[in-house]
């Protein structure tokens, strides 16, 4: 028994020093906990299903995020990777039958395949032109959804897709727990020795050449990756709406991505998650304001980007935390001394 | 005579009617300093993003160790052996200092030449240690001053522990004792050994510099450069005095 209370204690105290020091990851834990309890206060099928919305566009914010706040591959035509994956899983999941949890691994590998076809023309772009061009492909998609109504059912799209689960709750988990699970994964992409690489060719791309890294490669990977996060977050979104339409390659939808992930703050995985967990039920619930709606959405978002530039999170988190000048390691902004080497927080 | 490790024949690049360089040829020897002098716009910047390839050459080869190189990826060139800095500095700005140098220290063959030290973060911190700004590696490369990111290219260049090293004004923006350093610190790795965890053999380096005072001091071969076309090649005493290296630089008449 000795050695379970052991590892116990360790666990607390490792939890007691690198968790409960830092504001900012008390309230990550705060918020994790907070949405897998939710259906236990609460079972209002209204509230789930906002929550349920937000935490498939939190992937594909955070998956906007991958590609061009941490690689810098500015896309304007987001939607495209979350069309592509809706549409490939209800044609499937209609036409073929084939079961959902087949069909949403498939639509991501479908993903994959759009950002492996978008990345290959767009290598030797950047800048605005890299944008135009992104822009350009969820449009001409659309062109071909419309000129092909017997298989695509043009302007109403596809119905009658499988539920995701038996009930609202089980839905909730399952959109949940994989909102969690892959922006963990996302930020232990950016995390690692891959994620520098992918900040290098964002700053100067010929210095990563001159380095002797392929930047083709690791473009095409950026371009990929997101592709196959946006694409899970497609299919979940067409399995939860049993219906997928060409709004879903809309460019409003590519525009109203960049808008959450700027707000929240770019090139930090967690800022556009936040950013669409604040914005999102925002928007949803200020239709009960249907005429002031639209310009408290936008006053808001632009009061944020006057002030706070970097965007909201990494704002909130400047002035909870301070960074030590020596050892760079954060601690909480009401510290004098650092809290791993003691320099002088001042 | 040593074995020769660069050759170059008959390289041109011309943009538009405009030739930069223009048929130039030399060799570079095994564990050799050449200087690469000559007036503005001589061609020398380009002459090295050639051999990167950076740009692509018009007409004319380019052999490394009797391999031709010329048409081949930057990455490749890279990964077969040379390296090198740039005029003016182009360090990740937004990223620690570290990490600026654990991006060259990624690539293949630095990869595959850590035989016993395989951590990224431990070659990198020693790459900085030669150049001497490993106190500053948590930093974001944005705080450096000049001298510091000369260093700083420095560092990323030998990070790939290159057998050729293309050093684009080492000494240019920098005080007197800076220079002085900085041209310590070539010799030092021109000499070779084991920093740390780093291997070099001493690559061989083309150095193109503007102070020529210091460049003499460490270049046992001089070529100089006017309008494209190499005018002399030779010792550094023999070089500065050929009329025509005194014509390019002063104008006819001279000095």
């Amino acid at each position: 028994m000795g050695f379970i209370w052991f590892y116990i204690r360790k666990m607390f105290t490792l939890f007691k020093c690198e968790v409960l020091v830092l504001p900012s990851r008390v309230a990550l834990l705060v918020f994790v906990v907070a949405l897998l309890l939710v259906p236990v206060f609460t079972q209002d099928p209204y509230l789930l299903w906002v929550l349920i919305l937000t935490a498939i566009f939190s992937i594909f914010a955070a998956s906007w995020d991958l590609l061009s706040g941490f690689t810098g591959q500015v896309n304007f035509g987001h939607a495209l990777f979350f069309g592509v994956a809706a549409y490939t899983s209800g044609l499937i999941n209609v036409y073929a039958k084939v079961p959902n949890f087949l069909s949403i691994p498939l639509a991501a590998i479908a993903g994959v395949l759009t950002g492996l076809i978008v990345g290959i023309p767009c290598l030797r772009l950047r800048g605005t032109y890299l944008a135009l061009t992104t822009l350009a492909f969820p449009i001409i998609l659309t062109g071909l959804i419309f000129a092909l109504p017997e298989i695509t059912g043009g302007e109403l799209g596809i119905s009658g897709l499988d539920r995701l689960s038996s009930s609202r709750v089980y839905d909730y988990y399952i959109t949940i727990v994989l909102m969690l699970v892959l922006t963990t994964v996302m930020w232990k992409i950016t995390d690692s020795n891959t994620g520098i690489l992918l900040h290098a060719i964002r700053e100067d791309e010929l210095a990563v050449r001159a380095g002797g890294i392929n930047t083709t490669r690791y473009k095409l990977l950026a371009f990929c990756l997101s592709g196959f996060f946006a694409g899970i977050a497609g299919g979940l979104y067409a399995h939860i709406m049993r219906t997928v339409g060409p709004s879903t390659l809309e460019v409003a939808l590519s525009f109203q991505v960049i808008i959450w992930s700027v707000f929240g703050g770019i090139v930090s995985i967690y800022g556009p998650v936040a950013g669409v967990f604040i914005l999102f039920p925002l928007a949803e619930f200020l239709r009960i304001l249907p005429r002031a709606r639209m310009l408290v959405f936008a006053v808001l978002v632009l009061l944020t980007l006057i002030y706070m530039p970097e965007g909201l999170i990494p704002w909130i988190r400047n002035k909870i935390e301070k960074e030590c000048p020596r050892c760079k390691v954060r601690s909480i902004a009401t510290r004098k001394n650092c809290r791993i080497c003691a320099a002088s927080l001042d | 005579m040593a074995e020769s490790l660069l050759e170059i024949v008959g390289l041109g690049k011309s943009f538009g009617g405009l030739h930069v360089t223009n048929n130039v040829s030399f060799q570079l020897n095994q564990h050799e300093i050449v200087g690469l002098i000559g007036p503005n716009g001589a061609g020398k910047t380009t002459l090295l993003r050639l051999i990167m390839g950076i740009l692509k050459p018009s007409f004319g080869s380019i052999r490394f160790k009797g391999k031709n190189i010329s048409g081949l990826k930057t990455w490749d060139i890279v990964n077969l052996g040379i390296a090198c800095t740039f005029q003016n500095m182009r360090p990740f700005r937004r990223l620690p200092i570290i990490a600026n140098v654990m991006v060259s220290c990624m690539c293949p063959r630095a990869m595959k030449r850590g035989e016993w030290v395989k951590r990224i973060e431990a070659k990198a911190m020693d790459a900085l240690e030669f150049a001497g700004i490993s106190d500053m590696a948590l930093e974001k490369a944005s705080t450096l001053s000049q001298g510091d990111l000369k260093r700083l290219e420095i560092a990323r260049a030998i990070g790939t522990e290159p057998e050729l090293l293309l050093l684009d004004e080492p000494f240019g923006g920098l005080s007197p004792l800076e220079t002085d350093l900085m041209a310590k610190s070539i010799k030092r790795l021109h000499k070779g050994g084991r920093f740390g965890r780093l291997h070099s053999e001493g690559p061989s380096m083309i150095i193109v510099e503007h102070k020529l005072q210091q460049l003499m001091k460490i270049a046992d071969r001089i070529l100089a450069l006017s309008f494209g076309t190499l005018i002399a090649d030779g010792k550094p005493d023999e070089v500065v005095q050929n009329p025509h290296v005194i014509e390019a630089y002063f104008g006819e008449g001279g000095i």
